[in-house]
């Protein structure tokens, strides 16, 4: 009685449901391309990548007779100098980014925040290190860089600042910074843009009653403007984070991940041992542990929109 | 407490004039609503005063003080913004600890003059909130605190009510009218609802283009109204304007409508209508003071009623009357149809006559 009772009940639950999803059947038929499309290309090659990272692909074999060989990709990966090395030059390099990336592009808006002569024309300038080609940007630092050719090094010879032009990107312990400035060239306009639209956002009246208040321009920038600031902080930083965390193009152009490793980060490497070496299941590996990073950092990303939307949407 | 002088203030934006040679002394424990459209200048006359934007000529007196070079720090006022203007990230406390603490007060000062405040607009066990868990009203209560706590020589309240649902509003209003009543501070309030002009202010502006039109009791500006524009934008319904041609018949004077009907004036109104620029004369009256009869009456003019508008207590009819919106209040017991006849009766004593040609009020002397 009570099992037919149940059984009723639920598909008394199932039935509107079932009638709700062909009320909008013409609206499933719309998306299933789409879907179907992210299922191709998106959830696969995911499903595909961490199912590689569970074998060992020598180069000699075919793709499809790689040998199961569990987490051994995991434990090598862990236990590899390289695997260190490669780390710590990541989080260097995504942090020291995304810091001065931040702080230089927020202070050039608020800089471009104030009405002066030539401010339409220095915020244009100031954007063209994002617009450009990354590429190309990676070959003219290289040469900007470069220890013979390079203007940077012909100038400070040329003002008696050093003998010889320095080894900018050739030396192992200058070549890692000397990639990050040529990173935060090229990103920091972004963060200024965010910014920049950010304080356009501060209500014009805050600002007016903090200074009635008697505020200083400090200290209505700490009271007013600054906290305002604070979501929009937070997804610029996290956004540039990301995409500092997923950089490829200037590293792997400009030095190829040298030398010794030196300025490897974790796409770069990833890319060299999965096409460069044809390991691809450490390359499947690497990327796995890498998803898993992205994906902390991706759910702090949305709970910082949606933090967002529940202030907005109280106020 | 001050009184609050400005003396030929000016403010232009290029060759925009948002401020024209405005002159006006807000005594001291005043209520002085600045009240016009928008754009009129108010909002502009009232930054001017709290030192948010330059003067471009002229100056402002506060106490006896000249304060056109001052920040809006030095002035030792307080302002009251639309939007409230409390900071979001702060609490209420911290909302009113804030201007104290930019002039680095002790701590337990401050304490007491924040719970002061509170208790004087009591708001004590909302301390502890941040604005957004705040209603409208509140919110609005936080800001006059703000500028309560302060203890400033003039509050400047740049449309304080305006964000705020009708009930609340007119709430507000008694509570604003109590604030000043109780601390007997100085006021200069801006508005651009004539209502809130006259039932709260002791003195009220009215500006139109950048230009003071009158500065009076709201019952000097309500009953004897400088020119059309203040007769038209104080008092709802508007009072009714009427342009008539003036001419001489049988030794007195009548107004003569394009329509063909004419209104006899008395003598004293005939005087008034002799020292008019031209023979172009604009009839006022308020609703109150047109009498509405349903049929023929010596003296009453013919129109037709085109809407009928019951409010309860009374209801308003219109009618056109040379061209013109006529507005007649009649008590509910009258029943008017759209669209059927009329007569109106104006009362002598109680009509106003303009110059059609500067639109200023004619006076008999």
């Amino acid at each position: 009685m009570t099992i037919v009772a149940g059984k009723t009940g639920a598909r008394q639950r199932l039935r509107p449901l079932l009638r709700k999803i062909w009320e909008h059947r013409a609206d499933y038929a719309y998306v299933l391309p789409a879907i179907a499309v992210m299922l191709i290309v998106i959830a696969y090659p995911i499903y595909y990548t961490i199912e590689l990272s569970f074998f060992n692909t020598p180069p000699g074999l075919q793709l499809r007779d790689k040998i199961f060989i569990g987490v051994d990709n995991y434990t090598a990966i862990l236990t590899s100098p390289v695997f260190w090395k490669v780390t710590s030059n990541t989080l260097i390099w995504t942090l020291a980014s995304t810091f001065i990336a931040f702080v230089l592009g927020f202070g050039c808006a608020l800089a471009l925040h104030r009405d002066f002569i030539g401010r339409g024309v220095l915020r244009a300038i100031l954007i063209i290190p994002w617009v450009i080609s990354a590429v190309a940007a990676s070959y003219i630092w290289k040469w900007i860089y470069h220890s013979d050719f390079g203007i940077i090094g012909a100038v400070l010879v040329g003002l008696g600042l050093a003998d010889r032009p320095p080894n900018f990107i050739d030396s192992v312990s200058t070549v890692l910074p000397s990639l990050i400035v040529v990173n935060i060239w090229r990103e920091f306009p972004f963060a200024m843009i965010m910014m920049m639209a950010g304080l356009q956002t501060v209500p014009d009246q805050l600002l007016r009653a903090a200074k009635v208040d008697g505020a200083n321009a400090w200290q209505r920038f700490w009271h007013v403007t600054f906290p305002h600031l604070r979501n929009v902080s937070t997804v610029t930083i996290l956004l540039l984070a990301v995409a500092n965390f997923n950089s490829f193009i200037i590293p792997w152009i400009m030095t190829g991940g040298g030398p010794s490793n030196a300025s490897h980060i974790w796409i770069t490497h990833i890319y060299e041992l999965a096409f460069g070496r044809q390991r691809w299941g450490v390359a499947s590996a690497y990327s796995v542990l890498l998803f898993f990073i992205l994906m902390t950092l991706g759910y702090f990303y949305v709970r910082a929109l949606s933090g967002n939307d529940r202030k907005d949407g109280s106020a | 407490m001050a009184h609050v002088v400005l003396k030929d203030l000016i403010k232009t934006y290029g060759s925009f004039k948002a401020v024209n040679e405005v002159s006006l002394t807000v005594n001291d424990g005043e209520f002085v609503a600045l009240v016009g459209p928008s754009g009129c200048g108010k909002t502009t006359t009232l930054n001017l005063i709290a030192g948010l934007i330059p003067i471009t000529s002229g100056d402002i007196l506060i106490g006896d003080r000249v304060v056109n070079e001052l920040d809006p720090k030095d002035r030792d006022i307080a302002m009251v913004f639309q939007n409230y203007a409390l900071y979001p990230q702060k609490s209420v406390y911290m909302n009113l600890a804030f201007p104290l603490q930019m002039r680095k007060l002790p701590k337990d000062e401050i304490d007491k003059k924040v719970r002061e405040a509170a208790r004087v607009l009591d708001m004590t066990q909302l301390l502890e909130r941040k604005p957004r868990e705040l209603s409208g009203g509140q919110q609005q209560r936080v800001a006059l605190g703000r500028a309560l706590v302060r203890d400033p020589a003039v509050f400047l309240m740049d449309e304080p009510l305006s964000n705020l649902d009708a009930k609340l509003r007119v709430q507000m209003r008694s509570e604003i009218k109590r604030f000043h009543q109780d601390l007997k501070a100085t006021i200069v309030y801006v508005t651009h609802d004539q209502l809130e002009a006259v039932t709260m202010a002791d003195r009220m502006a009215v500006m139109n283009g950048g230009y003071l039109q009158q500065y009076d009791s709201p019952a000097q500006v309500f009953a004897h109204p400088a020119n059309m524009f203040v007769a038209s934008f104080v008092g709802s319904p508007a009072m009714s304007l009427i342009p008539l041609q003036a001419s001489t018949a049988n030794g007195g004077i009548v107004l003569t409508s394009a329509e063909g009907w004419s209104l006899a004036l008395s003598q004293p109104n005939a005087r008034k209508v002799q020292r008019a620029t031209s023979g172009k004369v604009v009839l006022g009256a308020r609703h109150s003071t047109i009498k509405l009869h349903k049929s023929a009456v010596a003296g009453a003019i013919p129109a037709k009623a085109y809407t009928v508008e019951p409010t309860g207590d009374v209801t308003f009819v219109q009618a056109f009357l040379s061209g013109a919106i006529v507005n007649i209040s009649v008590p509910p017991t009258i029943a008017v149809a759209p669209d059927e006849q009329i007569w109106l009766e104006f009362d002598q004593e109680r009509i106003h006559l303009f110059d059609g040609e500067t639109e200023m009020a004619l006076q008999a002397n």
